[in-house]
């Protein structure tokens, strides 16, 4: 189910209505629990027996770590766990792509192969709730969690409809306490979680999928290569868009689990304004980034052995985390810029330690940061290398001859959303949505609110599927 | 829940998050609620939108516009499923616009005592949903293709993809539609992709790029029934602007016949593969029973002329009769389905596609009683 459908409103609202009633916590958090399997069932029914294969194993690989106390069993127990989640994520999302490159390979080697097509579907949120599960069993193993004490808690963590097909990627200690005491939303909660879900809803079906989207397909799909304008045009307006479409996401869970009374975290704080890479990793989809650093960047190593173990944990990190968004090499090229640039990052300010820098020179670095951030999008959007390379040759100008792509209002509405965007996010940089709320007039929340209302009503956006969904 | 500020928040209002907290166990995240008196707000945005969309919709109103369904994919699966819920001996009407616009159910039930299904999509080559078809043994009915030649015999596909959408529709989506339909489409004339806000925003007058001129695009020129029987907007009857820039968007893509030999040969090339795939698609419909007549519809004006000069009859038509084996109704050969209303040069009149339907029928009947119950 997806946020921006009637379907959703519907099953929200009577979510919201059984939540309410004065009925045991128990009960309360079955109907959780059920209407979550719903929520994830009205994509593709067969598909929730994966979810609950993750759900059991993890539960048990968890309480076979309480009741273990030689390290070999407890290792065992938590690879149990590691092996399911990733086996399962490994057939789904990467076993075409797995066997498209083992074909290759063979085939370059001078054998004739040709395995027949698998045609594996992909479910819905995998990357996500495999990745909720493992950090289960992997603050268990780690002894920085406690189990949770029953099993509906535990299963109603994992499924929480809010956070389940595309996150922000929940720990057990963030979720799972919040499951033992009974929690119904305030009025003042319940009206905010609406405007935080208005909020979201207008990120992703005005700004990202009427505003933006149009531009982006039209230079990223074309069959033709893009001069500069339009190169440059269709990246920043994708780079908008995949913020609107997954921060707006991110916003709408965060609304809806606050109306039923939960907090979820951030995952999202204005990452245009970053300065730095580093930076930009603090404020882009900070779960995941978080998740990696503390379940794989760490492990491997971190920053305690050296220098040169330190580079190449953070590129083994930021490589599998590409790799964590698609089955495409296009995606470990992504990360694999990515982690470049945090090299780079940390060389630099090692060269320039104690530097601060000036106010301009500040914004100066932010859009250099923004420029280059912009440069990795064309990897994660572009269906292949080939697309990839017209994109960078027409932003570096080398489609001379490139007929126009974009008619005038595409150019214009970018140019419009794309500068409104890189403001908040500046004028954001070091404030909360919340605080900046509490300061602004009632009149003024209400009319913006309206507006929302009114612009995602006339925008008739058709149900499209979020970005992070495929992923 | 804590109000606006809060012991894990920096001074300057930044909250601390995960990326602050290395290695740890994350804690409950705190959500604070700002000190803001929601309720009224929520009442006054809700109160203030409401005005708004009303006023919305009495703009569209009151340039004539009705509330229709909307012809989406979900619209489009509704029908298709009738064949496998029972109704696999229908017959069904499929084909571009021409299809859809000129053939009236309700005039078609009259006669024939039962409703077709209509399955034609604008601006979209039959040839897909010919071949979902005839892979689907449960449909045994009669099958009505109608061709325009400057869609069929080029392949072009505006809305491709309805029967994939048909096999993987989610619940959700099925739910959603039903929603829909029982809510907002009978209600809201705005809700229509010709009223949308980026349609409605390009429509604007900007100033033409440099080697990018803007293209007219299709306006709303039909209304839409809930078993997807449709007609023509009147707007494009009554109103000689409206109507003349509709003319004007077909006339953006009547360009001379090429005279390249390569590009004429592409052209041939593409022919001859639909025609190709439409006569395997046949043989399979007709190796069990199926009974499949192809129809030409009416066109008239610069589109006419158009047709004749690129789709010359022999070279299509009688070309994809003489290879599928299928019998098929051009207008011209027919005086009774040559004289109608066609504002737009492509579609007829809600009248002249009444009086034209009940002809067809007629015809039908006539010429192949051997195809059982039209």
């Amino acid at each position: 189910m997806v946020f921006n459908t009637l379907t959703f409103a519907g099953f929200f609202l009577c979510v919201l209505l059984v939540h309410s009633l004065p009925l045991p916590w128990t009960f309360r958090k079955v109907n959780l629990l059920l209407a979550s399997y719903v929520f994830y069932s009205a994509w593709n029914p067969p598909f929730v027996v994966l979810l609950w294969i993750s759900t059991v194993v993890d539960w048990y690989a968890a309480q076979g770590l309480v009741r273990s106390e030689r390290p070999a069993a407890r290792h065992a127990w938590m690879l149990l766990s590691v092996v399911a989640n990733l086996g399962m994520l490994l057939y789904f999302k990467y076993g075409n792509f797995l066997l498209a490159n083992l074909t290759a390979a063979v085939n370059a080697a001078g054998l004739d192969y040709h395995p027949p097509k698998m045609d594996i579907v992909l479910p819905v949120g995998i990357s996500f709730y495999t990745f909720a599960t493992m950090s289960y069993t992997l603050d268990v193993y780690l002894r920085r969690a406690e189990p949770a004490r029953n099993f509906l808690d535990y299963a109603l963590f994992v499924t929480f409809f809010p956070h389940l097909v595309a996150g922000p990627i929940m720990r057990p200690t963030e979720l799972v306490p919040q499951f033992e005491k009974p929690r119904r939303a305030t009025a003042r909660m319940l009206a905010f979680g609406l405007g935080l879900m208005t909020l979201g809803l207008f990120n992703k079906v005005v700004l990202a999928d009427t505003l933006l989207s149009g531009a982006v397909e039209r230079v990223f799909d074309a069959k033709s290569a893009p001069g500069m304008l339009d190169a440059w045009v269709g990246t920043l307006a994708f780079s908008s868009q995949i913020f609107c479409d997954f921060a707006g996401y991110s916003t709408t869970a965060i609304g809806a689990a606050m109306c039923l009374g939960f907090a979820m975290p951030d995952n999202f704080r204005f990452p245009y304004a970053a300065v730095g890479f580093s930076d930009f990793w603090r404020r882009w989809h900070i779960t995941l980034s978080s998740w990696l650093r503390d379940y794989l960047y760490i492990p491997l190593g971190g920053n305690r052995h050296g220098a040169a173990r330190t580079y190449a944990a953070l590129m083994t990190t930021m490589l599998l985390g590409g790799l964590w968004h698609g089955a495409n090499w296009t995606f470990v090229a992504w990360g694999g810029l990515h982690g470049s640039y945090l090299a780079g990052e940390r060389v630099l300010r090692k060269r320039f330690h104690g530097y601060r820098p000036s106010p301009w020179a500040l914004v100066g670095l932010g859009l250099l940061t923004y420029l280059l951030v912009d440069v990795t999008w064309v990897f994660f959007r572009a269906k292949d290398f080939p697309r990839a390379w017209h994109m960078l040759t027409g932003m570096a100008g080398g489609n001379s001859a490139a007929k126009p792509l974009l008619e005038t209002p595409f150019i214009v509405i970018t140019a419009a959303v794309v500068l409104g965007l890189l403001t908040v996010h500046w004028a954001m940089r070091r404030r909360t949505l919340e605080s900046v709320v509490a300061r602004t007039p009632a009149v003024v929340l209400g009319g913006a609110w309206s507006l929302m209302l009114f612009l995602i009503v006339i925008s008739q956006g058709t149900g499209n599927a979020f970005i992070y969904f495929q992923f | 829940m804590r109000s606006s500020t809060s012991n894990s928040e920096r001074p300057n209002s930044e909250r601390l998050t995960a990326a602050d907290r290395p290695g740890e166990a994350q804690p409950v995240p705190e959500r604070p609620v700002p000190d803001r008196p929601f309720g009224r707000i929520l009442l006054a945005a809700a109160a203030i939108a409401a005005v708004l969309i009303g006023g919305w919709e009495w703009h569209w109103r009151s340039l004539g516009v009705a509330p229709d369904y909307r012809d989406d994919e979900a619209l489009w699966a509704i029908q298709r499923r009738r064949i496998d819920q029972g109704e696999g001996d229908a017959t069904v009407l499929i084909g571009a616009s021409r299809t859809f616009f000129d053939v009236q159910l309700p005039v078609w039930e009259k006669i024939a005592g039962r409703r077709p299904i209509q399955l034609s999509l604008d601006g979209t080559s039959p040839l897909g949903i010919v071949e979902d078809l005839a892979d689907d043994p449960r449909f045994t009915g009669r099958l009505l293709i109608g061709i325009a030649p400057d869609i069929f015999f080029t392949g072009f596909e505006f809305e491709d993809g309805r029967p994939r959408f048909t096999h993987q529709e989610s619940p959700s989506q099925r739910v959603g539609k039903w929603l829909s339909m029982h809510t907002i489409e009978p209600a809201f004339a705005f809700y229509d992709g010709d009223f949308a806000l980026f349609t409605v925003l390009r429509r604007q007058s900007w100033p033409d790029r440099p080697g990018r001129p803007r293209m007219l695009h299709v306006r709303r020129i039909q209304l839409v029934e809930a078993d997807r029987n449709s007609y023509m907007w009147d707007r494009v009857e009554t109103d000689a602007a409206y109507r003349d820039l509709v003319r004007r968007t077909w006339a953006q893509n009547f360009d001379p016949k090429p005279t390249d030999p390569k590009e004429l040969a592409e052209i041939a090339r593409t022919r001859d593969e639909q025609i190709d795939r439409m006569t395997r698609a046949i043989a399979k419909l007709r190796a069990r029973g199926v009974f499949v007549v192809f129809v030409r519809e009416m066109s008239a004006g610069d589109y006419l002329k158009f047709e004749k000069e690129t789709f010359p009859r022999e070279e299509t038509w009688d070309a994809l009769l003489a290879k599928t084996g299928a019998p098929g109704i051009f207008y011209a050969d027919y005086p009774q389905l040559s004289n109608f209303d066609l504002p737009d040069w492509s579609h007829m009149s809600k009248s002249s596609a009444e009086r034209y339907t009940a002809e067809l029928v007629d015809l039908l009947r006539q010429k192949y009683p051997q195809a059982g119950s039209w």
